[in-house]
């Protein structure tokens, strides 16, 4: 077994592979696993819209022994990670990191909100620091205007990055 | 076996788990083996055992196969799994009874990867590759095997 907690060093080693195979291959293993990530976070949207999120990412922020601020309006949702667990285990690990890690949580959550009808603003701020903002709006005008002052816009499957 | 002093483990862990990683685990074995074949799965998991477990092989390149038994302990722990290990002058046996990872994924998933288990098979043979000692992984049950090191012939 490969315990839960060093999951993120196999996933790194699974993005060197998939990198190596080209952008495509990343492209459509980020979607099987957004595809996965669906069983535990796409009803809770459908019935719950925002609020719903803000229950799956604090469940994450337990289990996973995140450090973050999430807050949730009627507009949008707003996650500020101040520890990423992931990155920062990829970064302390014998094994080279992935240098697009950061890359795969857009990834799987962006094709989440395309599906349902949400708008993502990811802010990867450096792929070296395990820190970022999330923020997802329910008004593609105002998710545009949040995109202006990012500092690394993620893109996903079927979105580029507009900087 | 000359008993070490005990540090913490390279990559000791604390907290919660989150054991739908293990879901995650499974998704990704299926993935590369329709797409690219189990040799390739079995790479990325040789990679994982020699170059994440650099340690865990320096330990046993050393002699020092009871780093593992610290390995197993501190992890089986942490995710509430059934199993023991017995510690003889020959062996060391870790029967794993139920295997918190195949039955969570059997819980949350359609199915369990018919190759699921190669994660352990692959990675402890990684492990062990070029050292004094093998790892066999014998699976047992569904969820269920023992893992056994032996200094080599």
């Amino acid at each position: 077994m490969i315990p839960s907690d060093h999951f993120t060093r196999f996933y790194n080693e699974v993005f060197k592979f998939l990198e190596s195979k080209g952008q495509e291959d990343l492209d459509l293993y980020w979607l099987e696993i957004s595809k996965n990530q669906e069983k535990h976070i796409l009803d809770l949207i459908r019935t719950k819209g925002l609020q719903g999120m803000y229950e799956y990412w604090s469940v994450i922020e337990e289990e996973e022994n995140c450090e973050l601020d999430l807050m949730v309006d009627d507009e949008h949702l707003e996650l500020h990670m101040h520890g990423c667990p992931s990155l920062a285990k990829v970064m302390d690990n014998d094994a080279a990191p992935m240098t697009r890690y950061c890359d795969h949580c857009a990834g799987w959550i962006g094709p989440i909100m395309d599906k349902t009808g949400y708008h993502l603003v990811y802010d990867v701020i450096s792929r070296t620091e395990p820190r970022c903002v999330m923020r997802i709006f329910k008004d593609v005008e105002k998710a545009k205007e949040a995109e202006k002052s990012v500092q690394l816009l993620m893109g996903w499957p079927g979105k580029k990055a507009a900087t | 076996m000359q008993k070490l002093p005990e540090t913490p483990l390279r990559y000791q862990e604390e907290g919660n788990v989150h054991l739908d990683f293990h879901g995650a685990v499974n998704t990704t074995i299926d993935f590369i083996v329709e797409r690219y074949g189990v040799e390739v799965l079995h790479e990325i998991f040789a990679k994982v055992g020699r170059d994440v477990y650099v340690d865990l092989r320096r330990h046993m390149l050393e002699g020092h196969p009871e780093e593992m038994v610290r390995h197993w302990r501190h992890f089986f722990a942490r995710e509430n799994a059934d199993y023991d290990i017995a510690v003889s002058e020959d062996e060391i046996v870790l029967t794993v009874r139920r295997c918190t990872a195949y039955h969570h994924v059997a819980k949350i998933s359609p199915s369990v990867s018919a190759h699921f288990c190669d994660q352990t098979t692959k990675v402890n043979e990684a492990i062990a590759e070029g050292t004094p000692y093998r790892i066999d992984t014998e699976i047992t049950g569904p969820g269920a095997c023992r893992q056994i090191i032996r200094r080599r012939a």
